[in-house]
């Protein structure tokens, strides 16, 4: 379960974003995010969507106590992200796009190191690596140096060291950008098997079709704040537009108006 | 702890898989000194067997009149004598190189000497490294000239040469040779030493910090249920280890560079080995090991604030000159151990070890030396924590 209640993060701008943000800008911060609230239940997927810049890395940043609200409260499985982020971090697994995978290490170093960090003991360690590695065909390429991998490769072993620990809540941050739809397939494989498993999933993502296909509930995010907050139902019982792809930006320029 | 040990393990790993890193802080330390000692003796030994064999173009003016310099010229071996230059020519065709030295008596040599007066010789040399051998063969000659002068003197004179020695005097050092030594070489070692911990501290620090952040790979770290201390006292404890390492392995190229030299006299080359002892070595580590933590905590603070590798090796290069500047100034004559200069980061380092290994060292100095270097590494430490836990370093873009 995942839970936020009017959640704010202020950014203090520095003197060349200042210049970058125009002449008409004024002041000294920016509310990255603006009062933000919604709530992501076990056993569903929950798509949050938006252009760029809309403040959706910020808010999953803010989740995976990478960031600190400036105002509001984020709950993760039961823990307060403020008071207990150790213990929010425990319970998360975290997948995104940019996060990049040591070179030096090999697939099976790397997923190893992870599972220390997460406190894995050994036994259960070696029992989850053995289904995760069988599970994604990695066993070939388990004692490869991650440099050697291709971009498919790479993206598995990620997969594996995001679920390693068997995390309660799996929180993905445009995890398919840049990947050919065979990697793609793994990301949606992971995100349905989540599902199916009882665990929290958000995620956020570009590509309108992954949305329609995956989502049980879908919040919508402009310049921080939430345009739409509800089912999959709902929102596409609410559509005016032909495709889904349409009605974002149909949704987003009317908010710009 | 054990988190500790999991980031500092997975860190090494990961710094002795990059060739980049290896270079700095292994070979390079290792292989500086033996090629140094190679490069400096080998040429130092052909410059100077060179100057020995050279044949010396000599000019003699001496129109005043004094054949014998000129016949012992002539009698001497390798040396040339070139006749047909003015007096005019000589600092010319010196500095062309045209000649090696030049002796001009004066029109009223040859009068002075026989009324027991100095005669007056000019000597012409260029002097450069080589041309100290040059200029000694040169001086040699006409010292022993003198000398036949003398002698005959003090023959007219029906008297002994032991008249003009007024004093006997006989000069004893009492600073040991292994002050002596320590004074001199002991200067240069700190400065190798500081500047090997620096630099091998510097390329961990910069991959471990702008490196990770460039290769977009921090996320796996900061999204572990894992106090973010810790994972900052793991990657200190490695850029700490590799900057004593790359310290511990110049010593040891020293070590190597020391007993493969055939130049070092024996009697001299033992009481170098002698000074670089086992606790000489560990007392000097052990003042090593504060400062690199100092370092540690200033690189990692500068390099977890830039963006790119790019950046943060910019950023640390001016830094590289303040730490050699009081590094170099432990190397100027005059400038010694105080409470003053021990309290004084780098510089005190630089000075103590000079006292080590001249074995002058005093107990006050030393502590005060331990509790700044302490005091500075404990502050660097807690900086470089502040400043990893600030989310506008770490997410700067």
């Amino acid at each position: 379960m995942i839970e936020l209640h009017d959640v704010f993060k202020t950014f203090r701008l520095s003197r060349q974003q200042k210049r970058e943000m125009g002449a008409a800008f004024r002041g000294d911060t920016v509310d990255a995010v603006a009062g933000i609230s919604f709530s992501c239940r076990p056993g569903r997927i929950f798509s949050l969507l938006g252009p760029n810049g809309a403040g959706k890395t910020t808010t999953l940043r803010m989740i995976a106590t990478m960031l600190h609200p400036s105002r509001g409260t984020i709950t993760v499985a039961g823990h307060d992200a403020a008071k207990h982020p150790e213990r929010v971090r425990a319970a998360l697994g975290f997948l995104t796009g940019s996060t990049q995978l040591y070179d030096r290490l090999t697939a099976q170093e790397l997923v190893r190191y992870v599972a220390d960090l997460h406190g894995v003991s050994r036994q259960d360690y070696r029992a989850r690596r053995d289904e995760i590695f069988a599970a994604l065909d990695m066993e070939g390429y388990a004692d490869r140096r991650i440099a050697k991998l291709s971009t498919g490769m790479k993206q598995k072993v990620s997969i594996a060291r995001t679920l390693i620990h068997d995390p309660d809540v799996l929180v993905l941050d445009e995890a398919t950008a840049g990947l050919d739809v065979l990697s793609s397939r793994a990301i949606v494989d992971l995100i349905r098997r989540a599902r199916e498993r009882g665990k929290t999933v958000l995620f956020s993502t570009h590509r309108m079709g992954e949305v329609g296909q995956l989502s049980d509930d879908v919040a919508l995010i402009h310049r921080g704040r939430l345009l739409f907050n509800g089912t999959w139902e709902q929102f596409s019982g609410e559509m005016q537009s032909a495709s889904l792809e349409d009605e974002f930006i149909r949704r987003i320029e009317a908010a710009d108006r | 702890m054990n988190t500790i040990i999991t980031v500092f393990r997975k860190e090494l790993i990961d710094t002795l898989r990059d060739r980049r890193t290896i270079l700095f802080m292994i070979v390079i330390p290792l292989l500086l000194f033996p090629a140094l000692f190679q490069i400096m003796f080998s040429v130092q030994k052909g410059q100077a067997e060179k100057a020995r064999a050279k044949v010396l173009r000599v000019a003699c003016l001496d129109e005043g009149g004094t054949s014998r310099f000129r016949e012992m010229l002539r009698e001497s071996e390798g040396i040339e004598i070139v006749d047909g230059i003015g007096r005019g020519e000589v600092t010319r065709l010196i500095n062309a190189d045209s000649l090696d030295g030049a002796f001009l008596f004066a029109s009223s040599f040859a009068d002075d000497v026989a009324e027991m007066k100095p005669g007056r010789v000019d000597f012409y040399y260029k002097s450069t490294d080589d041309a100290s051998i040059i200029r000694d063969r040169l001086r040699g000659l006409i010292e022993r000239y003198e000398r036949e002068l003398l002698d005959e003197r003090f023959q007219r004179l029906e008297m002994d040469q032991s008249i003009v020695d007024a004093l006997d005097l006989k000069s004893h050092n009492v600073a040991s040779m292994e002050e002596q030594v320590g004074k001199t070489v002991g200067g240069m070692l700190p400065y190798m030493f500081i500047l090997f911990c620096f630099i091998g501290a510097m390329y961990p620090a910069i991959d471990l910090g702008a490196g990770e952040k460039e290769r977009g790979t921090m996320e796996t770290l900061l999204t572990a249920p894992v106090n973010r201390f810790h994972i900052l006292l793991g990657k200190f404890g490695v850029v700490v280890l590799s900057g004593l390492l790359s310290a511990a392995v110049s010593i040891g190229g020293l070590y190597i560079a020391l007993k493969r030299s055939r130049e070092i006299p024996p009697e001299f080359m033992e009481m170098i080995l002698r000074i670089l002892g086992w606790d000489t070595i560990l007392l000097v580590l052990s003042l090593l090991v504060p400062l690199t933590i100092f370092f540690a905590g200033l690189l990692l603070s500068v390099s977890l604030t830039a963006r790119s590798f790019k950046e943060a090796q910019s950023m640390i290069s001016p830094l590289n000159i303040a730490i050699v500047i009081p590094a170099a100034i432990g190397l100027i004559p005059g400038i010694t151990m105080s409470y003053g200069t021990a309290m004084i980061p780098v510089l005190n380092v630089s000075l103590a070890t000079k006292e080590i290994i001249g074995g002058t060292i005093q107990p006050g100095h030393l502590a005060v030396v331990y509790v700044s270097l302490i005091a500075l590494a404990l502050a660097s430490l807690w900086g470089s924590a502040w400043w990893f836990r600030r989310e506008s370093t770490i997410f700067r873009s």
